[in-house]
């Protein structure tokens, strides 16, 4: 793993962030179990209270959760990830659009740049 | 009871007064940077702490007990200088905190400094100052300490170098553990810390969590510390 | 702890000193050999030059190791390496007591060396009848035996060495109690120090010779005193001397232990 960060925004919210998309990508399966907050905190070169507080977040989020004796697992429940990942595609259309209206395309206009785009591709 | 706390503390060389009326609690487990510019009263204040100076008035107490003895137990120090007896070989600077320091890990040490590919039967005077700063700051973080003070880790290194002493620091040192790392190169360092001090003029300006602080001002440390000093 | 920081701190100086102590023994063994040789003048000439260098080598022994010691006091309380010094988890008075311990054996051992060297060297049945005839008009009129006068002079000296390193250790730490120009202030508070032990060494004469006529004898007259007074003076002298040791001991431990303020 290893993140990049802004040091204009908390350090936490942005692990937050990127342990997210780490979840919904699949790159870390659900069910999977999460290494240490220690040997996570060593990884992404953060202090591991730090990893510890974006950890504790991901659990209120449901997307983690704690076994008493074996550590954090990533949630079994595929719905709940579903979920994450419809909203994170949901926010990055969204800014996405806006962008693109900024600049003078309407809607029809950036469905068939899409198109043609893909096409390309 | 806190790990440290620093009561009223005034330091004056002469008629110049380096530190004043200084109040401080540092708690277990937090990583905490002491940031200022230099010549600001931050090396006086880790001097202090370390009984290399004694305070004009107040006190600093470690768990509660003003520093001797028992405070140099738990708090592994790393000064800004080269302080080993330079004729001295590596080996010979092991066995020496092995013989001083009960918490001293000789199998940690011996094992970072394979990692450093050094020859450890090689003399500390046959070294570049930077090696023996590596070698100073292996022995400092192979003590399982209570409290590590590094006083400027990172000034003058390169940034592969940097980068290795930011690992070593955060890979070894013991957990529940507290450490302070006074710097004056912010951005470098401020994303592992818990907590930031802002000193200057021998007066601390600021104590804060750093994440809180972030979201209050919407910028880094780096930069609220460099509008707030205008350097 | 103090057996643990008296092996660095023995090791540090028999580190330098044993290269003086080799090239002592080494001339002094060379000089035994050349002077030897009979009717051969280079051989001869050879042998006078080991022999100067012999007795050098005897007095860079004395000044090394005075030197060593103020130097290694200086560097290990005040200098870089106090940084490391003073955090360890030791008591100040155990790290002050160290110092003065390693000063004993080593300055009791160079003077070994030396009397070792000489030995070597210079022994030979003419020359010990000719110290014993030097001696022994002294020792007669002294009641007493050729080795005592010996033992007791180097004894004396050895004392005196010692009011001398010590009197620069004293002068050490009250010049680092300075903010500036320690060094300077370091020197000149050794000398007072050492001016000081002298004049005490005076001033416990003078009380003593306020008791006993023949000893005030001493700061009046030129007349040569009398066998008995001497061996008091003797005598005095080498408790005085540990006196002033002792004294000085226990004022710069507890000056000491009042804390540093290193640079």
């Amino acid at each position: 793993m290893k993140f990049e960060f802004d040091n204009n925004i908390p350090i936490y919210i942005q692990l937050v962030e990127q342990l997210k998309i780490y979840i919904i990508s699949g790159k870390i399966n659900s069910g999977e179990r999460l290494p240490s907050v220690r040997e996570l905190a060593l990884q992404t070169k953060v202090n591991p209270n730090t990893m510890q507080k974006a950890l504790v977040e991901l659990e209120e989020l449901k997307l983690v959760f704690t076994e008493r004796t074996n550590g954090k697992f990533v949630t079994n429940d595929r719905k709940i990830i579903e979920k994450y990942r419809e909203e994170y595609a949901y926010e990055l259309s969204k800014k996405y659009f806006a962008s693109m209206e900024g600049i003078g395309f309407n809607i029809s206009e950036i469905i068939e740049y899409l198109k043609d785009l893909g096409g390309d591709k | 009871m806190e790990l440290l706390e620093c009561v009223n503390i005034n330091k004056s060389f002469g008629n110049k007064n380096v530190l004043k009326d200084v109040n401080l609690t540092i708690s277990r487990g937090r990583i905490i940077g002491l940031l200022g510019k230099n010549g600001t009263g931050k090396t006086t204040l880790i001097k202090l702490i370390n009984d290399l100076l004694t305070p004009t008035t107040g006190k600093v107490l470690v768990n509660g007990e003003e520093v001797g003895i028992e405070s140099k137990k738990i708090i592994s120090y790393l000064p800004e200088r080269t302080y080993l007896d330079k004729s001295m070989t590596v080996d010979k600077v092991i066995e020496f905190f092995e013989d001083f320091y009960a918490n001293f890990d000789p199998k940690k040490a011996r094992q970072l400094f394979k990692d450093l590919d050094l020859d450890t039967t090689q003399k500390l005077s046959k070294m570049s100052k930077g090696m023996q700063e590596k070698v100073q700051l292996v022995l400092v973080m192979s003590r399982k300490a209570d409290l590590y003070i590094l006083d400027e880790p990172l000034g003058g290194v390169d940034p592969a170098t940097r980068d290795y002493i930011l690992d070593t620091i955060l890979t070894n040192f013991n957990e529940g553990a507290s450490v302070i790392i006074s710097t004056h190169l912010i951005s470098d360092i401020e994303r592992i810390l818990d907590e930031v001090i802002f000193i200057d003029k021998g007066k601390i300006l600021l104590q804060s969590d750093s994440d809180e602080l972030r979201r209050k001002e919407n910028s880094s440390i780096d930069e609220i510390f460099r509008r707030m000093f205008k350097c | 702890m103090l057996k643990k920081l008296l092996k660095y701190d023995l090791q540090n100086i028999y580190k330098a000193l044993i290269i003086f102590y080799s090239l002592s023994l080494f001339f002094g063994i060379l000089t035994r050999i050349f002077l030897n040789i009979e009717n051969s003048f280079i051989m001869n000439i050879i042998g006078q030059v080991c022999s100067g260098i012999t007795i050098s080598m005897i007095f860079n022994i004395l000044i090394n190791n005075l030197m060593r010691l103020w130097v290694r006091f200086k560097n290990n309380f005040y200098g870089d390496e106090s940084y490391l010094t003073h955090t360890l988890p030791i008591d100040k008075k155990t790290l002050y007591l160290s110092k003065i311990l390693t000063s004993i054996i080593t300055l009791f051992s160079s003077v070994l060396v030396i009397g070792i060297t000489l030995f070597i060297a210079y022994y030979s049945k003419e020359n010990i009848e000719v110290i014993k005839n030097l001696l022994l008009p002294l020792a007669t009129i002294y009641e007493s035996t050729v080795i005592t006068i010996v033992l007791a002079f180097i004894f004396v000296c050895f004392l005196e060495i010692m009011n001398m390193l010590q009197s620069g250790y004293v002068g050490i730490v009250l010049g680092h109690k300075k903010n500036n120009n320690k060094m300077v202030f370091s020197v000149l508070s050794g000398f007072g120090i050492y001016l000081l032990t002298q004049i005490f060494t005076v001033l416990v004469v003078f009380v003593v010779a306020l008791f006993n006529k023949d000893l005030m004898n001493l700061f009046y007259t030129m007349d040569s005193l009398s066998v008995s007074t001497i061996k008091l003076c003797i005598y005095l002298a080498i408790v005085i001397y540990t006196l002033n040791i002792f004294i000085l001991y226990f004022v710069n431990s507890k000056l000491f232990s009042k804390g540093v303020n290193v640079d």
